[in-house]
């Protein structure tokens, strides 16, 4: 029995989208799990500078990225470098002791990440190496996915998996000492509390999901969860806070996402439209929404606008405090029957909005490539775009967030 | 042939009829979604921009992929 498909938009798309997710969970229970389009079929280099401003804060990013068959798509080898310059106002960070007064200090972290990839049939597996370092913070990152393709290529499902293991450290005085920074407490050895560490070690598990049910309509969507055990307050941001010395988070998290994305090419207009929505939620009472809607334009054969729109929204930790208010208590751990142990100046952890707007333009450099002597162009491509965020949290707005990218196929 | 066995063969056929039924796009009708702005690897570099950025101003998680490695951006 063949289903019957019809027009971009007519009840038969949606007919045939339900069909689908039968087929899906069929698939599902027939066969494990697996699948993901990680493997591309092409060598190719990319340059991108990124950029994010808002009142205290200032980055500038380059980034390097490349990846290379070896073996036509069997074995894709790929890496990347990025550069984060930060530059920030100490006093508003809390780090004016170690940059002796009301300084703006730059800060760089080095990024370098190697990954390996294979597709063998209906087969994918990739790894990945991550090692990144900043004068206080070292972090290390180690994953694989594996992933399988059904249907005749319409359905993918994978699923990740990836250990972080961090070290986080407390700078003193202009000198640059460093002490390791365990959470709520600094010292040599971490040994104030027992069992202290600075290592901040996070487990983390994506499904995935992606199948054309539609010659114009693809639906994405993914679960994830992660568990981060270690520091994850910061080890500056106590000056911020009257009654405690230092910021106190709870040494333990569990956080969960379910993200859907379809995208809808509507063949008249040479439009693609993708509405995203994420739920995330944790225990430390964070719960988030965001919702975004992008529209791809193809104004012409080589070159495409976008459009977007992203709300975001989440309540605030059960431990935070909008004043800063605490009555701490340095001998507990911050914990939900322990709240006492808990003081945070963070403000990713109060209630809060954003709205964010942005543009982008893609210039395809394949009608350049046509010309005598610019064949090397082909596949290449040249992109912009530009973000301004109208965020209500202590950050302020973001003037200006966005990246500039030029990248070739070889 | 034995009954059970009939009934196998034709319980695998229903399947296997079934699981060819669930493939709605045919190879020659997926020039759409070739499209760069229909293919989901497209942008991943510069969601992972966004990403690092969400996670030093934002308490949200996840919606991009897999994980990479921390920095002190908190």
């Amino acid at each position: 029995m063949r289903l019957s498909v019809g027009r971009a938009g007519s009840p038969a798309v949606f007919v045939a989208a339900l069909a689908a997710w039968l087929c899906t969970l069929w698939a599902v229970g027939a066969i494990t799990l697996g699948v993901a389009p990680i493997a591309q079929a092409e060598n190719r280099i990319t340059l991108r500078g990124n950029y994010y401003r808002e009142q205290s804060t200032r980055v500038l990013a380059p980034e390097l990225q490349f990846s290379v068959d070896v073996l036509d798509e069997r074995l894709t080898v790929g890496g990347s470098y990025f550069l984060d310059v930060v530059s920030s106002a100490s006093i508003a960070t809390g780090t004016a002791d170690a940059t002796g007064g009301d300084n703006v200090f730059t800060e760089l972290r080095h990024q370098a990440v190697g990954t390996v990839a294979s597709k063998l049939g209906p087969w994918s597996l990739d790894a990945f190496f991550l090692y990144t370092t900043e004068t206080d913070y070292v972090g290390r990152s180690v994953g694989a996915g594996v992933g399988r393709d059904f249907l005749q290529r319409t359905l993918n499902l994978r699923l990740n998996y990836a250990y972080n293991f961090d070290r986080v450290y407390r700078i003193f005085g202009s000198g640059g000492r460093r002490l390791a920074w365990c959470g709520g407490s600094y010292g040599p050895n971490c040994d104030r509390y027992p069992d202290g560490t600075n290592l901040l070690q996070t487990h983390y598990l994506s499904a995935s999901y992606a199948q054309a049910v539609h010659p114009t309509v693809l639906l994405l969507g993914s679960f994830e969860y992660a568990y981060l055990q270690g520091p994850q307050d910061n080890p500056y941001r106590g000056m911020l806070i009257p009654n405690a010395e230092q910021e106190s988070h709870p040494l333990k998290r569990h956080r969960f996402a379910l993200w859907v994305g379809p995208r809808w090419h509507i063949r008249k207009g040479r439009v693609t439209l993708e509405p995203r929505y994420r739920f995330s939620a944790d225990d430390w009472g964070v719960f988030a929404h965001v919702a975004e809607l992008r529209l791809y334009w193809r104004v012409h054969a080589h070159v495409l606008l976008r459009g977007r729109y992203r709300f975001y929204t989440q309540s605030s930790s059960f431990f935070f405090d909008e004043g800063y208010m605490y009555e701490y208590d340095e001998g507990e751990f911050c914990t939900r029957d322990t709240p006492s142990g808990c003081a945070s100046a963070d403000p990713k952890l109060s209630a809060f909005h954003s709205h964010t707007p942005g543009l982008q333009i893609t210039y395809e450099l394949d009608g350049l490539a046509r010309h005598k002597g610019l064949r090397w162009l082909e596949r290449g491509f040249i992109e912009a775009n530009y973000n301004y965020v109208f965020q209500t949290s202590r950050f302020g707005p973001a003037r200006a967030l966005g990246s500039i990218a030029f990248s070739l196929a070889f | 042939m034995r009954i059970a066995q009939r009934r196998v063969l034709l319980i695998g056929g229903v399947i296997a009829l079934s699981a060819a039924s669930c493939v709605t796009v045919k190879p020659s009708q997926r020039q759409y979604l070739a499209l760069p702005e229909m293919e989901p690897e497209t942008g991943a570099d510069e969601e992972e921009w966004q990403t690092h950025v969400e996670s030093a101003r934002e308490g949200g998680f996840g919606g991009h992929g897999a994980a990479g490695g921390g920095c002190g951006c908190g």
